[in-house]
């Protein structure tokens, strides 16, 4: 049936009756002069406390590593670098097949710049069928790896993915992945714990191996939602012990410290940075972090000239200064190369790409499964309802 | 049957019974337009085409090229600064089926079937292209094209034939009065022809 668009037209309007105006808001500026003035020695002080009386802080904070406000200009650019980058993209497991399959496609990149340039693509489709590739503990507990446990199946394998296209690079190199290091998805009390602690073994022993390879590699989050450092100003702030929903808002501090609750650190760092220059490091506390021993992830944030980006890496990077400004520059200089605005990491677009799986491509897939399985007598039937979706008849 | 020797000089990605487009094996260098080139066929049969048109572009229609070049950077160096660049282009070229040749005669009119789709694409050499065009016969299939206007292809395909032919001017002058004769209700673009062949 179409939409009704006149009716959303009118819900939309109330919907916008109620914004303020867009502008810079006062408050954010005052927020900015906070980060810029706050003491990192009275944060370390404020997470110690916290950790010693076992008190739960109910957001996630960044702890720095040394300041707050730094801020640190772009490398000068290396005469010639590699960079690799790794990406996957899925066919996931269909219910109406009648043998279970999915379908992962692997896309890896390695660039050289500099006197010799070069080049490599390079795309690996890989078929999960057996018992052991469609289920956790295929014997026993027989966890099917669907939906979000696809999703920590791609990140892992993305990285081993990584590790590998990593394997023949020339230094000086920096492997490059898009999205987060921090298998967040792991800390869920809906997962197996075995299942969460073989996946992150196989995560960390591609982080370690590229740590043995003394490869640096960091991750890549475009228009970042992490509000970590925004947290802890928070932090900082809060002389109410007894919880927000009872905090009177009764002086300036509270009042900034509920504003600053409405913030994303990007929008802290817009305007304290300026192109190619980045933050200081943050280490992250989030919880799944504890098992990443020597891998633990700090980030800092960087102006890509567009965007603020948030680029994470193991500890092991972040505490060389050397492979921290190697991944600082190159990140910086992959978005200079990069053709669109704003700059994204141009080898992540080729990753991208080499990975990414067309409808069109989906469907030869589905049309050749069908025929493979019909061959064996085993039809491709579709529920009832997912029928009535494809031929829809009047 | 190619001829032993030849170099590919493409291989065909699209295949109809008048033309076919092929995969250029030097990325921004399609063969010239109006070059006599040729498909292998059934037996010793070869197909004669003339390049009509060329391209390069991304084969993935959704991407489509955007600037790149700066003050500093221009021309050759910008696919030194992006390496990547190479690998996502390719050069592509259509040529229109003109005749074919076979171990005892040459035919100026379309083949039974066209190539096969992945098969290569060879150019002709001057004795081939000698012995197609002894006869003009086929230059009529030239004059509807979508591609291109058919004056300019005309022009560029003989100016390719006069010069392989080593500079045959008995050959131009019949080429130019069979032109003449195609073209004689359309003055304006016989002389297009015509200025285009001035040797």
């Amino acid at each position: 049936m179409p939409l009704d668009i006149d009716a959303l037209y009118r819900q939309a309007q109330d919907m916008i009756r109620d914004l303020p105006e867009a502008g810079v808001d006062p408050q954010l500026d005052e927020a900015q002069r906070y980060l810029c003035r706050a003491d990192p020695q009275l944060l370390q002080q404020k997470l110690l406390a916290r950790e010693r009386a076992m008190a739960k802080i109910p957001w996630l904070v960044a702890a720095p590593v040394d300041t707050l406000a730094g801020v640190y200009p772009a490398p000068p650019p290396f005469d010639s670098y590699t960079v690799v980058a790794a990406d996957g993209s899925p066919i996931p497991p269909d219910r109406h097949s009648p043998v279970r399959y999915f379908v992962v496609n692997f896309g890896h990149v390695e660039i050289t710049y500099g006197a010799r340039p070069h080049a490599e693509i390079a795309s690996e489709l890989q078929l999960s069928y057996t018992e052991e590739d469609l289920y956790f503990d295929p014997q026993d507990k027989r966890i099917p790896i669907e939906g979000t446990r696809l999703g920590i199946h791609m990140s892992v394998e993305e990285m081993v993915a990584l590790r590998g296209a990593a394997r023949d690079a020339q230094p000086p190199a920096v492997a490059l992945r898009d999205g987060s290091l921090i298998l967040w998805q792991l800390q869920s009390r809906d997962e197996d714990r075995d299942l969460c602690a073989a996946y992150l073994e196989r995560f960390l022993s591609a982080l370690e191996a590229l740590r043995q390879q003394a490869i640096p590699v960091a991750s890549y989050v475009s228009y970042p939602g992490s509000h970590d450092v925004a947290n802890s100003l928070r932090l900082m702030l809060c002389d109410y012990p007894d919880g927000c929903r009872r905090c009177p808002q009764a002086t300036d501090g509270q009042r900034l410290c509920r504003f600053i609750g409405t913030l994303v650190d990007r929008q802290l760092f817009q305007g304290l940075l300026s192109p190619g220059e980045r933050s200081d490091v943050f280490e992250s506390q989030s919880a799944i972090l504890s098992q990443y021993g020597a891998h633990r992830v700090q980030f800092f944030y960087l102006d890509v000239g567009g965007e603020i980006a948030r680029v994470e890496a193991p500890l092991w990077v972040m505490e060389d200064p050397e492979m921290r400004d190697a991944v600082h520059g190159v990140v910086y200089d992959q978005c200079q190369r990069s053709a669109q605005y704003p700059p994204y990491p141009a080898v992540l677009i080729e990753a991208h790409e080499a990975a990414v799986i067309s409808t069109g491509d989906r469907q030869v897939v589905e049309e050749m499964m069908a025929r493979l399985l019909a061959s064996k007598g085993y039809p491709y039937l579709r529920s009832a309802k997912d029928h009535s979706k494809r031929s829809r008849g009047v | 049957m190619a001829e032993p020797g030849q170099a590919r000089i493409g291989e065909i990605v699209e295949t109809e019974s008048a033309r076919f487009v092929a995969e250029s094996f030097e990325l921004h260098r399609p063969p010239a337009l109006g070059q006599l080139v040729y498909a292998p066929g059934d037996g010793s049969t070869c197909l004669y085409a003339v390049v009509c048109y060329g391209t390069t572009a991304s084969p993935d229609p959704g991407r489509r090229a955007v600037r790149r070049s700066t003050d500093e950077v221009f021309d050759q160096a910008v696919y030194d600064e992006h390496p990547q660049l190479e690998l996502m282009l390719r050069t592509e070229f259509t040529a229109r089926l003109v005749g074919y040749v076979d171990a005892t005669r040459v035919y100026h009119y379309l083949p039974p079937q066209p190539p096969a789709l992945h098969y290569s694409v060879y150019a002709c050499e001057a004795d081939q292209v000698a012995r197609f065009t002894e006869r003009l016969t086929y230059l009529r299939s030239l004059l509807d094209l979508p591609e291109i206007a058919p004056e300019q292809l005309l022009a560029a395909h003989i100016r390719e034939v006069y010069r392989l032919r080593g500079q045959d001017r008995d050959w131009l002058s019949r080429a130019a009065r069979e032109v003449a004769g195609l073209l004689k209700s359309d003055y304006e673009r016989l002389m297009t022809v015509l200025y285009g062949i001035e040797p």
